[in-house]
């Protein structure tokens, strides 16, 4: 039986090439993610291994302790570095401390204005060789304060000399450095991108405005057991604080890197098994097909005494057959993406991989996915073929009766019951985490769509026929014809590219509520500029500088925290109560002004019984304080509760500034102010920014676009194998109406009218799955929207541009696919075409 | 078809071969034949004698290797493939041995297919008289597999007719048929000949259903070797004796 299961493979490869790219493209998403993350993580590894290499003993604060210390207070002082040196095993120690900058360009800028890229770190330079981690290879080691050496990938891409001066930013402000000299980090200057920039202790400390060090590293004796060394010095070092090997420092911090990665691999698996989800419509559609072309054949061997579980057996053998060489094919495929952008990124931002190859778990990954999903696909058309009757080996093929779709409309008006009723249980019934309702009913619905396809292709496509007719003859009406003989095989098609399609036009709808959020928002914003931070919070002597400007009638900060209440966590958000109003039009019942000293709670506080009057006791991280609620906030999701600049310093401690909202006297000029105040800022703080209202919404809608596109592209795949699948669909009834075409062609149809046939038919199956992608994907989307209004989703908005360009998409996508089909069906050889058994 | 020609169809030394080197056959081996208008003329010969190609290479749907066929006075081996294909829908009408019908069409969307390819309209008492005589009033809104053979055949028959060809080919039109369906379809094709004065060439090896022709063109190894006027069975049947199949 394997061998005619072989046969049948080795004989017709043209039908089942399309499934099994269908299958190798999801799987390829899979072993190109697996591939690509191994390599990072191994090459994170080799930098972790470098970094920690020569470092015997590393002290630091212990992640599971909560240290707090005032604002510039170091966790290590110069005392802690000399117990360890005087513990026994350590031949040297010193303080290491590494702060984060911006490397400004000859102008004195931030390049990219200080967002995004790799940082510029600026680290203390150890007098001890090995414990600086670096060599110097030009010129010499920082002595003096002031002087620096830089690694030499960033000295040579920036065009450093010696005797440079070099200027970084950090929130904080801007350091001049003189460059005196060129280190290569580790073995290869493996640097992943940073630049280092090495400098005295002290020029470091007044760089990162703090009195100490954030770690001290160790070296040991001849012949002492690091091990115990480390816990020697475990035993001298301050609270919180703890003394571990480089070695396991090294481990550690690969395994957290790793951690991550793991999430790369699990969110790119979802969209692979999107992919396959979607491929699985194609092969299911595949082997029914097969099936139905080989019914006579399959009664013939059920005449000539097959089994019916032989016949099953041996339809599921074909599809492993078509599983193996797919899922091989596949991780070839993802190896091969994965080395290609391996080797650009690298070409970018250096020598960030480790060695390449194909890991366990991809293979693993791979042929288990591929199998599994060919397998289950197959089942349904194996165990219809199990039931062919010998009788039908008898029949006059093109006779047999349609199955009925009873069944499937029964499950299928169930589901879509179902999931309406959840969904609106999800909208309505004021549950908890509605947008969970609202997803399972989605999902519901999307499957019931599905089932319910042919019941709604059927009439559809008979409504269509006299359009088509209309418009284009008979060859409309023929492709019409072909889409109502077949309901379950075009609907199964259109399916594919529904569910596709659906997610793209669900994220769309859901970014474009978002946009149309925050531009409703921010259309009662009266600031004439904002200021967001870039690294690390908006520092109050950039405020100091903007406010000192002739034409600033005020600067307004706003800061967010998160306190405890009853037990639970909340959001607090810091204002100045007197011009934040000003600012920015807040929703609520009175001016913030009328705070004094209070609290205003937002909707979701006052759900609880909280009102005007009522005191509420809030734990914040420096103090608690109990306060009364003096006002009502009006909007979701901005924050739980809203207090004063002073009373929320008391709670908190030092207040890290997170925005700042700059108004204008009356008749000043924006732009004229604008210029003087971004040039009496260039001189401290390049890094902070101006933006007004517009240019923060561009700033917003710049990332939640970049969002739709890394979606929609992770989305890709599963598009083009539903479009795959559209081709396929249409290639396999091309071949089983070889006859009906050939006789077309005898009795005079031209080539361009069967080309014309199979397109209408391609894009009405196309058209038609995307429609009802499109509007499930913007119903579950608005839906979802809404159940996140606890989360601040004030307005639900329709992306009809992006609608329109997805419906143009799909019609090309749909003239697209039936070139080949089309390629084929005209060009068949009548005489062959009309013998055809 | 207002014509000058006399003739319907013609051959010139026509020669068809398949394959090449050792493999090739010589299917038709210098053929020269004219079919008359308003006849019915029926291709008889043993299995393998060229029959079907004969007829292929007259309609169109295949090229000769060497030689000239015409359809009217138009020498079709002259065309290119799609200026044939304007020929074979505006003079040609074809009835195959069996998959005649466009099984999502209905029987009355089969017997218009080919004005409906043209785009042009139908003449509806053409329509019902053809269809009266063919006696396929009551099936005309069945889809193909709901007619039994013969039914299946006149539809094929009727399409063929519908758009009054130059000429008719057949291929052993009544091959899958039983004889009373047989001898019914043949009568029918006898009929649009005789009061419509169509032409029809049809290839057969059956002597009954060559008895309904009014010659008969014997095919033997790829060239016509004899031909008979005003044929009945006995004759055709001591004919295929004497060539000793
Ligand atoms: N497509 C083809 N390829 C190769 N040989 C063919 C082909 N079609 C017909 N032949 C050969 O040409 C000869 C004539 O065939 P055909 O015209 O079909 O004969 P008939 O219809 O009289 O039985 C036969 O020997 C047949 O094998
Ligand atoms: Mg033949």
């Amino acid at each position: 039986m394997l061998r005619i299961a072989l046969k049948n493979v080795k004989h017709n490869p043209k039908r089942l090439i399309l499934t099994a790219i269908a299958v190798a493209l999801g799987v390829s998403l899979v072993a190109a993610t697996h591939v690509f993350t191994n390599a990072l993580s191994s090459g994170f590894s080799a930098l972790f291994n470098d970094i920690y290499d020569t470092v015997d003993v590393i002290v630091e604060p212990d992640p599971d302790a909560q240290i707090d210390l005032p604002e510039g207070v170091s966790v290590f002082q110069e005392s802690d570095i000399d117990k360890v040196r005087a513990t026994a095993g350590v031949a040297a120690a010193d303080g290491n401390l590494t702060y984060p900058g911006v490397l400004l360009d000859k102008d004195g800028k931030a390049p990219n204005g200080g967002q995004g890229g790799p940082p510029t770190l600026v680290i203390n330079w150890s007098t001890t060789p090995d414990l600086a981690g670096a060599t110097v290879i030009d010129g010499r080691a920082p002595a003096a304060d002031g002087e620096a050496i830089v690694d030499v990938g960033a000295f040579a891409k920036d065009a450093l000399a010696l005797g440079d001066t070099i200027k970084i930013a950090s929130e904080r402000g801007v350091a001049e450095f003189t460059v005196v000299g060129t280190a290569r980090f580790g073995e290869d200057n493996n640097t992943q991108g940073a630049t280092l920039v090495y400098t005295t202790a002290a020029s470091a400390q007044l760089f990162a405005g703090v009195d100490g060090f954030d770690g001290i590293q160790a070296l040991v004796t001849d012949g002492a057991n690091p091990d115990q060394v480390a816990e020697a010095v475990g035993a001298v070092i301050p609270e919180g604080t703890r003394a571990l090997t480089g070695e396991q420092k090294a481990a550690e911090q690969a395994a957290e890197f790793d951690q991550v990665l793991q999430y790369v691999d699990i969110f790119t698996l979802a969209f692979a098994l999107i992919s396959l989800f979607v491929g699985a419509y194609i092969i299911a559609n595949t082997f029914r097909i097969i099936v139905t072309q080989r019914t006579r054949e399959l009664g013939l061997l059920r005449a000539i005494g097959m089994r019916g579980s032989q016949v099953r057996s041996m339809i599921l053998l074909e599809a492993a057959a078509v599983g193996v060489v797919a899922s091989t094919t596949g991780l070839l495929l993802g190896w091969g993406l994965a080395l290609g952008i391996t080797a650009w990124l690298e070409r970018l931002s250096g020598d960030i991989f480790g060695t390449i190859t194909l890991p366990p778990d991809a293979i693993a990954w791979g042929y288990g996915l591929g199998m599994l999903v060919t397998l289950v696909s197959a089942l349904l058309p194996a165990l219809h073929a199990a039931r062919i009757a010998p009788m039908e080996a008898l029949r006059e093929s093109g006779t047999q009766s349609r199955k009925p779709l009873r069944t499937r409309n029964i499950v299928g008006v169930a589901l879509l019951a179902a999931g309406g009723a959840v969904f609106a249980i999800g909208l309505f019934a004021g549950f908890d985490s509605p947008y969970v309702f609202v997803g399972f009913g989605g999902a519901l619905l999307v499957l019931g769509t599905t089932l319910l396809g042919p019941q709604v292709l059927v009439p559809l496509a008979f409504g269509l026929r006299g359009v088509l007719t209309k418009l284009f003859r008979l060859d409309g009406k023929l492709a019409a014809n072909n889409i109502h003989r077949e309901p379950r095989r075009s609907a199964n098609t259109a399916a594919a590219l529904m569910i596709g399609v659906m997610l793209l036009a669900l994220v769309a709808t859901f970014t474009q509520s978002l946009k149309a959020t925050f531009s409703e928002q921010f259309s009662t914003a009266n600031a004439d500029f904002f200021i967001t931070p870039t690294a690390g919070p908006v520092p109050q002597a950039a405020l100091d500088v903007v406010a000192a400007d002739a034409d600033v009638a005020y600067v307004s900060r706003v800061a967010w925290e998160e306190v405890q209440v009853d037990g639970a966590t909340r959001s607090l958000a810091i204002i100045d109560a007197d011009t934040a109003d000003l600012a920015f039009g807040y929703p609520h019942d009175r001016d913030f002004t009328e705070l004094a000293g209070g609290v205003f709670v937002d909707p979701a506080i006052q759900a609880q019984g909280v009102g005007v009057g009522d005191s509420v006791t809030i734990v914040g991280p420096a103090t608690t304080q109990t306060l009364t609620v003096t006002g009502l906030y009006e909007r979701d999701g901005d924050a739980n509760y809203f207090v004063d600049w002073e009373t929320g310093s008391q709670l908190v401690g030092e207040t890290a500034i997170q925005q700042a909202m700059v108004g204008l006297n009356d008749g000043a000029d924006p732009e004229i102010a604008r210029d003087r105040i971004e040039s009496e800022l260039a001189v401290d703080f390049p890094l902070v920014q101006l933006q007004d209202a517009s240019e923060l919404q561009q700033f917003v809608n710049q990332f939640i676009d970049l969002f739709l596109t890394i979606i929609s592209a992770l989305l890709g795949s599963a598009l083009v194998i539903a479009i795959l699948g559209v081709m396929n669909t249409l290639l396999l009834s091309v071949t089983e109406r070889t006859r009906e075409i050939g006789l077309l062609r005898a009795v005079g149809l031209r080539k361009s009218s069967v080309w014309r046939m199979i397109t209408i038919e391609s894009l009405v199956m196309a058209l038609f799955g995307a429609m009802l992608g499109m509007i499930l994907g913007v119903a579950v989307g608005a839906a979802l929207v809404r159940s996140l209004a606890d989360f601040g989703f004030s307005s639900v908005a329709i992306p009809w541009r992006l609608l329109g360009v997805y419906t143009l998409l799909a019609g090309v996508a749909g003239v697209a696919a039936a070139l080949w089909p089309a390629r084929r069906a005209s060009r068949l050889d009548i005489l062959k075409a009309i013998a055809t058994e | 078809m207002t014509t000058t020609s006399a003739l319907a169809a013609s051959m010139r030394a026509g020669y068809k071969d398949y394959g090449f080197g050792e493999m090739a056959v010589r299917a038709l081996n210098g053929v020269n034949v004219d079919i008359a208008r308003s006849e019915f003329t029926a291709i008889m010969g043993p299995s393998g004698s060229g029959k079907s190609t004969l007829l292929h290479t007259l309609a169109g749907l295949d090229r000769l290797t060497a030689g000239t066929s015409s359809i009217s006075d138009i020498e079709i081996t002259a065309l290119t493939e799609s200026q044939v294909t304007e020929v074979r829908r505006k003079n040609i009408g074809f009835v195959f041995q069996s998959f005649n019908l466009i099984p999502s069409l209905t029987a009355r969307e089969n017997i218009t297919l080919p004005l409906d390819i043209a785009g042009t309209s139908v003449d509806g008492s053409w329509f019902d008289e053809i269809i009266g005589i063919l006696g396929l009033g009551d099936r005309l809104t069945h889809l193909p597999a709901e007619l039994s053979g013969g039914q299946q055949q006149r539809v094929a028959v009727a399409r063929a007719l519908m758009s009054r060809p130059e000429i008719i080919f057949a291929d052993e039109p009544s091959g899958n048929l039983d004889s009373r369906s047989g001898a019914e379809l043949l009568g029918f094709m006898r009929r649009a000949v005789k009061e419509f004065g169509q032409t029809i060439v049809m290839v057969t090896h059956d002597p009954t259903a060559a008895s309904y022709a009014d010659r008969i063109l014997f095919l033997e190894d790829g060239v016509i070797v004899d031909e008979m006027r005003e044929p009945t069975a006995e004759k055709i049947l001591d004919r295929m004796k004497r060539m000793g199949s």
